[in-house]
């Protein structure tokens, strides 16, 4: 136990850093770059959790995506890459307040009804079991099983998406 | 049944460069094939022998009432397909694209109907509303449709959210998504405080609501109705609007049936703010399609005057009334399609002025839609009308049946009005009524309007036959299998 909390204390650490480089760099770029380190620590801290399909998941589509997204964002719209001044605006203190009240809120909660709850010890259960259960085949099987309705639905829906935005990008 | 839409939309998209109006037909005939297939499965739900069953994981629910809005739905796009194929020709935006959206939306409206599972209704209710975005943006150069899409696109995501909120909130509250995991659960524990519970119905009920277009969530819709292509407009007044009340009618009707003296008061207020304002903000609209939309709005609260009653023979009212309402409706937009001209340029109401001299019989179809509509005996409309009515009373919501009543008067004068406007006789040398173009009539469209005036007015005379196919699509519980 003692070797995963000295892991997530680092990772915890290097997350919280990197969010608050987010936030005072002066540079857009940097910004989403330390964006990619945030999200990384948070899908580290996932396989911490044995949860490692969510891993997976957070690393392709969050740092895959949608920080590839951010930057092409940038580069598509913005002249300056570089440090700029500008970025901060008046609503910065409202945003911080809001931040941290979400903060309160939630260790609140978290603390309020876990308390010293310790997760239930992993001694006496077998690897195979802990896989079966929670491991990415256990997902794919929920997938392809009970969820295979809206499995299949959500690709309709994508289409339905793709086509629609074809169409309104084709005409001019 | 829905597997049909599937392949062939996907058909559709890949299929080459084929003659004028083979898109239409080819929607149609899907449609029509999805028809075919609901009404096998029909044959197999009310063999008591087998009943309705749920597949997949016991997401979908196969029974009569997601077999009776499958056939409203693909009714909707047949008809809606039929109007489209002219309309798109004349605006020079002839395609595939149009069809293919409409056949997804529709394939999301069924996913809804058929759903056993919040997470498949909010699915489904994505697919649906997704293309519809587009498709009532469909018209790039015209301002209006842009207009109309970005509209639609901002409230609908908003209520996308409230929904998917509500879900998030039933679920932490019954620990299930599932329809009748979530009814078994209810039935077993009486929930010491089921605020969560409430919060969720209510969230539950703007996302639905948003979608039929019930007051206060009505905002969005003269204004798209009035900007969307009228056929998109045919077709969002009658399957989005089946969509919705599917599945409203089947969360609340009988998933949270237990519970309907906490979800019978607000949609009480509900349909009578919907039937009030939805008919009264109806007379003082001068644009046709306006007018359409508000009578729309007070059109979703009859349903939900069947729906409060909560009792089977409000459920089976409001099914009757949306499949006689989806003929009317798309009547009535595919008459406004055809009057509308060349860019949805005039639907004020001097331009039906005369129109029974121009065009007799169409200037008589549209007479009889608005009849219906307003609820004339021996159209549709009356019985439609007639059953919710009849079910309000008997569940002694006496002040609702009243309200509906006197809704109903007041719409009748909204649909008068364009009536009057039609047969006004237009005098010698008035300039002005002469100069109104000639009203091409298509053959599609005119086929389109013929099936909806046909079911309108046969239903009007002989309506046991419809009345009985909706008493027997009541929505079921199947338990969850071991």
């Amino acid at each position: 136990m003692i070797a995963q909390n000295i892991a997530f204390a680092i990772l915890a650490l290097v997350a919280t850093l990197a969010a608050l480089r987010v936030v005072t760099t002066r540079n857009v770029v940097h910004a989403a770059l330390y964006l990619v380190v945030v999200l990384a620590s948070v899908g580290a801290l996932y396989v911490l959790l044995a949860a490692e399909f969510v891993a997976a998941v957070q690393i392709l589509i969050y740092i895959g995506a949608i920080v590839v997204l951010f930057l092409f964002g940038i580069m598509l719209t913005r002249a300056t890459i570089g440090v700029e001044s500008d970025l901060d605006n008046d609503q910065r203190w409202i945003a911080a307040i809001t931040g941290l009240f979400l903060l309160g809120v939630l260790t609140f909660v978290l603390v309020e009804s876990f308390g010293d709850d310790q997760l239930p010890g992993l001694a006496g259960v077998s690897r195979e079991e802990l896989t079966a259960q929670r491991g990415t085949g256990a997902v794919g099987d929920a997938i392809f099983s009970t969820y295979l309705v809206p499995f299949e639905v959500i690709s309709v829906l994508l289409l339905a998406a793709l086509v629609g935005a074809i169409v309104l990008a084709r005409r001019d | 049944m829905g597997g049909a839409l599937f392949l062939l939309t996907a058909a559709a998209l890949a299929s080459g460069r084929p003659p004028r109006g083979f898109y239409a037909l080819f929607t149609v005939i899907t449609a029509v094939l999805a028809m075919v297939g609901s009404a096998l499965a029909w044959g197999r739900v009310t063999d008591p022998a087998r009943g309705a069953y749920s597949a997949i994981g016991d997401a979908i629910m196969v029974d009569g009432f997601s077999v009776f809005f499958g056939i409203v739905i693909t009714v909707a796009i047949a008809l809606a397909a039929l109007l489209a194929d002219d309309y798109l020709r004349r605006e020079g935006l002839d395609g595939p694209e149009l069809y293919v959206l409409m056949l997804l939306s529709g394939t999301g409206g069924l996913v809804m109907a058929m759903a056993n599972d919040l997470i498949v209704v909010f699915l489904g209710l994505e697919t649906l509303s997704i293309a519809l975005y587009v498709m009532a943006g469909f018209q790039l150069r015209r301002l209006e449709s842009q207009e109309s899409a970005i509209k639609y696109f901002v409230l609908g995501s908003f209520s996308s959210a409230f929904l998917l909120y509500g879900i998030a909130l039933v679920y932490g509250a019954t620990g299930s998504t599932n329809f009748s995991r979530i009814a078994d659960f209810l039935a077993d524990n009486l929930l010491a405080a089921n605020g969560l519970l409430l919060a969720g119905f209510a969230l539950l009920l703007v996302g639905l609501g948003f979608k039929v277009a019930a007051v206060p969530f009505h905002v969005w819709t003269p204004d798209v109705y009035q900007g969307a292509p009228t056929p998109v407009t045919a077709f969002l007044a009658s399957a989005s609007k089946a969509a919705g009340f599917a599945a409203l009618l089947r969360v609340f009707l009988s998933t949270f049936d237990l519970y309907r003296l906490d979800w019978r008061p607000i949609m009480w207020v509900l349909a009578v703010l919907t039937l009030v304002v939805g008919s009264f903000l109806a007379v003082v609209q001068t644009d046709v399609k306006r007018m359409l939309a508000y009578s729309s709005i007070s059109h979703a609260g009859f349903v939900l005057v069947g729906a409060e009653a909560a009792s089977d023979r409000g459920l089976a009212g409001a099914l009757f009334y949306l499949l006689a309402y989806t003929f009317m409706v798309v009547g009535s937009f595919g008459v406004a399609t055809l009057v509308g001209r060349r860019g949805d340029a005039d639907h004020s109401l001097p331009a039906y002025r005369g129109l029974s001299q121009r065009r007799p019989l169409l200037a008589l179809a549209f007479t009889v839609f608005l009849l219906a509509q307003a609820g004339v005996p021996l159209t549709s409309g009356f019985l439609a009308k007639f059953y919710v009515i009849g079910a309000a009373v008997e569940a002694e919501s006496y002040a609702l049946a009243l309200i509906a009543m006197i809704s109903a008067v007041v719409s009748a004068f909204v649909y008068l009005r364009i009536t009057v406007a039609m047969y006004m006789t237009v005098e010698e040398g008035d300039d002005a009524a002469a100069a109104l173009p000639f009203v091409r009539v298509p053959p599609a469209a005119a086929l389109s309007l013929g099936i909806a005036l046909v079911f309108t007015v046969v239903v009007g005379l002989v309506p046991s036959p419809v009345v009985d196919f909706a008493r027997d699509a009541l929505p079921v519980l199947v338990s969850a299998g071991p």
